[in-house]
Formats: C-alpha cells, sequence, structure tokens
C-alpha cells in the first residue's frame, strides 16, 4: 500500500503518527494493512538513512589546500591599500608604515614606534584613503608642544606627497618619555 | 571531561588562535570539518563540484567573520549554519530545470564496495535519488535532522524558520522518501 498524497492513511492515521509509534507495535498497527505497510516503508528509509550518515563520502584531496590559498589570498588583500591610478598598483600598509615612521622620526626628539595602517571604509581605487595610529617616544628636554604638530604635518605630507593615499585620522600616541 | 568537551575546547582553543591570524590553527579547523561540510553540501546540492564550491566559500567566509563569532565553542554549529544557507543559495541561482543537467548517475560513492550487500547499495541509491525530489528547504531539514543529526532549534536557524515549521517539513519529507522506498520492503 502506498502512502496517500496527503500523507493521511485510509484509517484515519497520518505518516507522522505511525513513525512516532515505529518501535511501539500497538494492537490497531499490528492488525491494520495500512499502518503495516507504512510501517515497513520507514524501516526500509530508516534502515538506509543508517547506511547513508555511515557513509564517508571524502572530499576531493586538495580541498584543504585551495582553501587555505583562499584565506591566504584573502590575508594579502585585506594586508594592502589600492594607489591612485588604475586601481592595479597596491602598496602593503607595511610599507606605508614604514615611510610614515620615517617621516615622524624627522622631528628632534621623536622616535616613531609603532604604526598601525588601516584603509579607511570611505576608500576606492581612485581616490585611497587611510586611517594611522601613530606611537612615539619623545624626549622630554628636546620636544615643545609644536612638535606634535610638526609631526602631524610630516606624517600628513608623507602620505600624500611619497606615497599618494590620503591620510583621513592620524591618532598619535606618545608611548614613552625619555630622559636626556 | 567528556570527549564532545573535550573536542569543543579544542575547537575554541583553534578558533580563538585563527582569530589572532594564527593560519596554522584555521587550517586544523579546516581539516576537521570539511568532510562533515562536504558531505552536508553534497547531500543538500547533489553535486560534488557546487558541493567544493559551497565548502571553499564557506570557508573563507568564516576566516573573514571569525571576530563576529561570539561563544569560540559554537564554531561548529555556525559552520552548519552557513554551510546550509550557502547550499540553498546556490540550489536558488540555479536556472530552473538545472537539476536535469546534473550527471544522473553522480552518487556520492562509488557503489561498488565489496562489503556491502548489493541490496543495500540499491537502496542508497534509491534514498538518493529520492533526495531530489524534494523541496531544497525540505531536503535541507531532513539531511541535517536525520543525517547529521542537527537540533531542531539549529536547523530552524540554518533555514530561517521556526521550530514548528521544520518538523512539519521534515513529517512532509520522511512520508515522501518512504513511499519512494515503498518498493524494497
Amino acid at each position: 500500500m502506498a502512502v496517500t498524497s496527503d500523507y493521511v492513511l485510509p484509517c484515519g492515521r497520518d505518516v507522522e503518527e505511525v513513525w512516532e509509534a515505529i518501535d511501539l507495535s500497538d494492537e490497531h498497527t499490528r492488525s491494520c494493512p495500512h499502518c503495516a505497510a507504512v510501517r515497513e516503508s520507514l524501516l526500509v528509509l530508516r534502515a538506509a538513512t543508517d547506511e547513508m550518515a555511515r557513509e564517508e563520502v571524502e572530499p576531493p584531496f586538495d580541498l584543504v589546500s585551495r582553501i587555505m590559498s583562499a584565506v591566504r589570498a584573502d590575508v594579502r588583500r585585506s594586508d594592502v591599500v589600492p594607489l591612485p591610478g588604475d586601481g592595479l598598483a597596491r602598496i602593503s600598509t607595511r610599507a606605508i608604515a614604514a615611510v610614515l615612521r620615517y617621516a615622524a622620526d624627522g622631528v628632534d626628539g621623536v622616535r616613531a614606534r609603532g604604526c598601525r595602517v588601516v584603509e579607511a571604509p570611505e576608500s576606492t581605487g581612485s581616490d585611497p584613503v587611510i586611517e594611522v595610529e601613530l606611537s612615539i617616544a619623545i624626549t622630554a628636554s628636546l620636544v615643545t608642544h609644536a612638535a606634535y604638530e610638526e609631526v602631524r604635518r610630516r606624517v600628513l605630507a608623507a602620505a600624500s606627497a611619497r606615497i599618494g593615499v590620503r591620510l583621513a585620522r592620524l591618532d598619535l600616541v606618545v608611548a614613552d618619555v625619555l630622559e636626556g | 571531561m567528556s570527549v564532545a568537551e573535550a573536542a569543543a575546547l579544542d575547537d575554541a582553543t583553534l578558533v580563538a588562535r585563527s582569530r589572532d591570524g594564527d593560519m596554522r590553527a584555521y587550517e586544523q579547523l579546516v581539516r576537521r570539518y570539511q568532510g562533515p561540510m562536504y558531505r552536508l553540501a553534497l547531500r543538500i546540492v547533489g553535486s560534488s563540484g557546487d558541493a567544493e564550491d559551497a565548502v571553499q566559500d564557506v570557508f573563507l567566509t568564516a576566516w573573514r567573520r571569525l571576530g563576529q563569532l561570539n561563544d569560540d565553542g559554537a564554531f561548529l554549529g555556525w559552520l552548519y549554519r552557513t554551510t546550509t544557507n550557502q547550499c540553498l543559495n546556490v540550489l536558488r541561482k540555479r536556472k530552473p530545470h538545472a537539476d536535469t543537467e546534473l550527471d544522473e548517475h553522480e552518487s556520492p560513492a562509488p557503489r561498488t564496495r565489496p562489503d556491502r550487500a548489493v541490496e543495500v547499495n540499491a537502496q542508497l541509491d534509491a534514498l538518493q535519488a529520492a533526495l531530489r525530489g524534494l523541496t531544497p528547504e525540505q531536503r535541507a531539514c531532513w539531511v541535517l535532522r536525520e543525517v547529521h543529526g542537527r537540533s531542531y532549534d539549529e536547523i530552524a536557524e540554518a533555514i530561517g524558520t521556526t521550530q514548528q515549521s521544520v518538523r512539519g517539513r521534515l513529517a512532509r519529507a520522511r512520508a515522501q522518501l518512504a513511499e519512494v522506498m515503498a518498493p524494497w520492503r
């Protein structure tokens, strides 16, 4: 007996009821030919399902390496900023950081330490924009308030003149004060 | 500590390290779960090429979104949800009738294993074919529950519906599959 299209058997029971009671054979199931037939089908399905669950179909042998290549390429992409122009040239954030640190070092009494460069959300291939957090160590006796402005001016200038990207935000952090 | 707890702890460690950019840690997670995700994808989309692409996309997306995962121990459940979503998207983008372009003879594994009875192989083939007759959502519900043993709650979240609706889809899927398996009883 085939399962009816609306899944209600001629005896009035739903297929799901038979499934739920599949291991508890009650009086009705024992005597009802519709329920017995569906129960048999469900038992076949259950056995085939168990086989399917045990089946260890392995992915292609090179799937892991393909996934990891994609991940590495993604990391490289996220670590670069576009250069102005046709959008094909890119520069690594580490290279930008080196240029900006050098610019800050040009101010008397200032030594650049960490320089974290990220592409700004508004950045595009034709108008690349970066945000920078620059930490510096200063030599107290040599540094005046004007020195901070000078660092800011030189770093901004280096970003636009030497690299060609717009610096939207510069967080300057004094990480250490040196005696001398 | 149970085996399951130890495994969860280990995932959490690998996830935390991956989030810090440790690609070796992430590779271990990929090795651990590419198998179940590939099998899930294969059962939902029905073609090995689409399943491979889906799994690759899932692990790349997971890498990018590690920062959004609040509970490091929940990585596996998150993978199941992402893989299910990815597969349903693949099926939605497929042109109508694209199923006929699938290799009708493509099955997840060659059914030539000598240790398995001929009849069991034939039943598995029949079940595989019957799964194609379900709607993508029904198929995803049934595979996640019956083959991968996921919770109703998790399946509801993966499909974007309620637990009640998941139970309904499962019941309909089961009745439909049982009908196709009837000749084997």
